[in-house]
């Protein structure tokens, strides 16, 4: 607190005169309280007007657009667009340019539609966009739609977040990929995968096992930490399945972690494009469309970026996609489904090197952009998955163990 | 500047006492709503608990016991050691650095270092954990050139020496004005009586100087303790803390429904910081006994 | 120093002070030199990390890229902003209250300097889940009430008067601690009855006399202010709005030698404000 004397002491004197911080103090005052007064009364649109600002969505058709659970419910897709482009607006939420190929999806959607999209917070994770929706209820900067880990989808669906909508593709996405109702349902995912600088490292590690090697030392990181970014959290769950544990068992893959720390591998900076380019983080583990979206980039910067998928530990999981119930612009968002889950928008994630929910059937009617499918890190067999519960059981686990691993 | 028939023409006003505690009424309400509101709902919240399964809640201890074991057990106490090592060392390093500054005869040198630390000292977060990277970090510019191993940075001692980089100035801003309220006559007084160095700050400097440090050492504590941006960008979970703990029950893309947990942690923190606030406050008196 | 010269009997030999001043410097020159280079260091190596890379050799590109960066002059306007904002709040607020605890309700004082303590213990980080807790209950608590609209209002995120809020608590002990010295400097009540009995009116004994002879203390409540608003990262993180820090956090994840030019640009950001300040302030005396 002393530290105020000694400011006393270098500020004698101020070049504010008394009459300028009068009159501009008066002034600010007065319109930070007409601002407030003036605008800052009422209650909830949902409260007091039912249909409020939904009504416009959908009028066109005599649809409330809040409401309406496929695009057969506007008339058919055209209206949907219609009513859409009436709204003029999508808000999301999250969406990192770099991620996923996003950036050139929203490219995409905008040039198609003309409709303008406010893309707030990309870095925000999937608890922000859950607080998001809570938050802001009502209010026009309230995400539309949601890009959300599948167990974010899970709990918000129970607590009521979302709206209900099967888009046209519906019946083609997996049964074990979407909530029957139409709540959620996934978009695309990736295989976990070791990303590594192929120039500072003379041989890139290709299995959980090998980077327990003592040439590795202070290189091997992870996207964040496991109990807050998800793609470390599933490093941590796929190397479990290297190291003798289950969906069932996540200790193996705590103990290993605890394992690359006691060698003095483990490096605890989260890997970013930044960190990659600064040499900090040589060896990644993160999902394969990140790692393999990093190489073209780094390339320009002269780091020649390997991904590999740990043949020891394949650990595949999807994101999902909802729609906010309380969504500013309802009719753009279902459009907004709509375009991701059509042979355009699907191509377009595959584009970022992730792999679309809808990828098998359109291997199969051939719909697939070949050229990008062939651009995809390498992968043997099916993938399998959790249950929500194994899952729920596994974050428990690392909640309380991951700092006693890695501690020290 | 003040005018002394002004001064001199000043009779008792008979201004009520209820109409001059008007003036504090605004800052009264915005102080309740600003700061009580959130105060309670986060008490409130530490101790509501809620059945993932059947979404009731009902009042409890457990976010708190919870707070109170295993891994959030372990940040709370790492954290308390981290800010207690890092509001030590700097108060000693700063010590000395402001001792030398204020006792050396260049002035414009006294200028600097107190602008640099008033700067440093408002320096912190994302940017302070960048600028250590890029030293030290495993490869830094430092690191490469001294051939240091990898790790140096990312461990509890690597934390502290980046967290020393803004108290340490802090800590000289604190101490300087106390140190300069050492009047050299009682420095003189002891020279003439004979005593050494020594014996001047054993016997006159130091007991002085109790108060000013043990509060710099308090204020150093809280500034660390409360620290979080920093610590993310640099240690990930390498190194235990309350607040990463806070901000990964809070946001992210793994855990959900720990956010009365996050509110428990956040009470554990607030009551640590008014156990150490205690021990500040009448030193703080005491000190300014002597600081006139 | 004559008092105790006139007393030689209490000088007993002592040690030989014509080595000590030399000591002295030694240890001066020792600890100084220290503490420079830990300092200096860091930011010089910094410096070349952001001039320098393997592939381009030497370029000053970093910081043009600062400039062309997406949404740079947004986060700092706003930012600047909600620091302009939180100075004016903060003022107006504690002025008037510390002038009135010194006017006669004395019996605030105490209420009064525990306003001004609370916050220190509570952090940051516990502070924004409070706020953010409590938002998300009040939006559905007050929904049906006008004052939902007011809570919207308050989250505006091209102007967050809930920030403003929150900083105005933030910064209350600091802006508190300067006034507090630069009132107990003066005599306010003097002052104040002086002036109220030649005629003058509230608003003119603020702002022509009380004011005019704590400009110092402001001045330094205005930095502390300053220089916290337009640091601070955790609570304007947490309840997602786009100021300045959480911008420069959000832009640095994709370009290593960008982040490193931003930080170095934040550090410079800070120590302008200072000069300015202290450098202003002499000017005028």
């Amino acid at each position: 607190m002393y530290k105020f004397v000694y400011f006393r002491e270098i500020l004698r004197d101020t070049p504010l005169g008394d009459t300028v911080i009068a009159s501009r103090v008066r002034l600010a005052g007065l319109a930070a309280f007409l601002l407030v007064g003036a605008t800052a009364c009422g209650a909830a649109p949902g409260t007091s007007t039912p249909s409020g600002a939904a009504s416009d969505g959908g009028s066109a058709a005599g649809v409330d657009a809040r409401t309406a659970t496929s695009a057969a419910d506007f008339g058919g897709l055209d209206k949907l667009v219609e009513a859409a482009k009436k709204e003029g607006k999508l808000h999301v939420i999250a969406l990192p340019p770099d991620w996923a190929n996003y950036g050139k999806i929203i490219e995409a959607f905008k040039a198609k539609y003309g409709i303008e999209i406010e893309s707030e917070t990309p870095d925000a994770a999937s608890a922000d966009e859950i607080n998001a929706v809570k938050t802001r209820k009502g209010q026009d900067r309230a995400p539309d739609v949601l890009d959300i880990g599948q167990s974010f989808a899970i709990s918000g669906a129970a607590e009521g977040l979302f709206a209900p909508y099967k888009v046209q593709t519906w019946d083609k996405i997996p049964e074990n990929q979407k909530e029957p109702s139409g709540l959620w349902f996934n978009d695309y995912g990736g295989y976990i995968s070791i990303g590594c600088d192929a120039k500072k490292i003379d041989k890139c590690p290709e299995t959980y096992a090998d980077l327990l090697k003592p040439e590795y030392k202070g290189k091997v990181a992870l996207n964040g930490n496991p109990t807050k970014s998800g793609s470390a959290f599933a490093g941590v769950y796929a190397a479990a399945l290297a190291n003798g544990g289950s969906f069932d068992d996540i200790q193996p893959g705590l103990d290993f972690f605890k394992k690359l720390k006691e060698s003095g591998n483990f490096n605890p900076v989260e890997t970013t494009p930044a960190t990659i380019e600064k040499g900090e983080t040589q060896i990644s583990i993160d999902w394969d469309y990140n790692n393999a979206a990093y190489a073209p980039k780094m390339a320009e910067k002269g780091i020649d970026w390997k991904t590999v998928i740990p043949g020891d530990g394949k650990y595949f999981q999807l994101y999902a996609q909802a729609i906010n119930k309380d969504a500013p612009h309802p009719a753009a968002a279902r459009l907004w489904q709509e375009f991701l889950y059509s042979t355009e928008g699907q191509n377009l994630y595959l584009g970022g090197f992730a792999r679309p929910v809808l990828l098998p059937a359109m291997q199969a009617d051939g719909s697939v952009d070949k050229a990008a499918e062939a651009n995809l890190p390498p992968v043997d067999g099916e993938p399998t998955f959790p249950t929500e519960a194994q899952v729920n059981k596994a974050k428990e686990v690392l909640a309380n163990g991951w700092g006693a691993a890695v501690s020290g | 500047m003040r005018d002394p028939a002004v001064t001199a023409a000043a009779p008792r006003g008979g201004h009520g006492r209820s109409k001059n505690s008007l003036g504090a009424l605004p800052l009264l309400a915005v102080v309740t709503v600003a700061f009580g509101i959130p105060a309670v709902t986060l008490l409130v919240g530490a101790f509501t608990v809620r059945d993932p399964a059947t979404r009731v809640s009902s009042i409890g201890t457990a976010n708190l016991s919870r707070s109170l074991q295993g891994a959030y057990l372990n940040a709370l106490l790492s954290s308390v050691r981290l800010s207690a090592v890092v509001a030590v060392v700097a108060a000693i390093l700063g010590t000395f650095l402001a001792q030398a500054v204020i006792t050396s005869r260049f002035t414009a040198l006294r200028e600097a270092v107190l602008t640099f630390s008033g700067v440093l000292a408002n320096f912190g977060g994302v940017p302070l954990a960048f600028i250590w990277i890029a030293t030290l970090g495993n490869s830094g510019v430092l690191t490469t050139a001294l051939g240091l191993g990898p790790g140096t940075l990312y461990n509890f001692w690597g934390l502290a020496l980046v967290y020393l980089y803004f108290s340490v100035p802090l800590m000289v801003l604190v101490v300087t004005p106390a140190l300069d309220g050492l009047r050299p006559q009682w420095r003189e007084a002891a020279q003439n009586s004979g005593a050494t160095t020594w014996q001047f700050w054993r016997h006159v400097g130091i007991p002085v100087l109790t108060p000013a440090l043990l509060g710099g050492v308090v204020l150093l504590f809280g500034g660390a303790f409360a620290a979080y941006a920093t610590a993310a960008a640099m240690v990930g979970s390498t190194v235990p803390l309350v607040t990463l703990q806070i901000a990964d029950a809070l946001t992210g893309d793994v855990l959900i429904g720990y956010e009365n947990i996050a509110l428990a942690l956040s009470l554990d923190m607030i009551v640590i910081a008014l156990l150490v606030m205690a021990v500040y406050l009448p030193l703080q008196r005491r000190s300014s006994r002597w600081l006139r | 120093m004559v008092a105790v010269a006139a007393l030689p009997d209490v000088t007993p030999g002592g040690p030989a002070p014509a080595a000590r001043p030399g000591q002295r410097r030694a240890w001066r020159g020792i600890v100084l030199v220290v503490a420079a280079l830990y300092f200096v260091v860091p930011m010089a190596v910094s410096f070349w990390f952001t001039v320098y890379s393997e592939g381009q050799g030497f370029s000053l590109a970093a910081y043009g890229r600062i400039l062309s960066a997406p949404g740079f002059l947004s986060s700092l306007l706003l930012s600047l902003g909600l620091a302009a904002a939180t100075i004016v709040v903060v003022l107006l607020l504690t002025l008037p209250a510390m002038l009135a605890v010194r006017l006669g309700a004395s019996r605030l004082g105490p209420v009064l300097e525990l306003i001004a303590t609370l916050p220190l213990v509570v952090p940051p980080i516990a502070y924004v889940v409070g706020i953010s807790t409590a938002l998300r209950g009040g939006i559905d608590a007050l929904a049906a009430t006008p004052l939902w609209a007011t809570l919207i209002a308050v989250q505006d995120e091209r102007f967050p008067i809930v920030l403003v809020l929150a900083y105005v608590v933030l910064t209350l002990p600091f802006a508190y601690r300067s006034l507090d010295a630069g009132l107990r400097a003066i005599d306010v009540r003097t002052l104040v009855e002086a002036a109220r009995n030649l005629g003058a009116s509230w608003p003119y004994v603020l702002f022509r006399v009380i004011i005019p002879n704590i400009r110092s203390a402001i001045a330094s409540a205005s930095f502390l202010t300053l220089a916290l608003v337009l640091g601070e990262y955790t609570v304007a993180a947490l309840l997602g709005y786009q100021t300045f820090p959480v911008w420069i956090v959000t832009i640095s994840g994709n370009d290593g030698q960008l982040s490193v030019a931003l930080s170095i640009i934040s550090l410079l950001l800070i120590w302008l404000l200072l000069l300015t300040l202290s450098g202003a302030g002499r000017k005028r005396s």
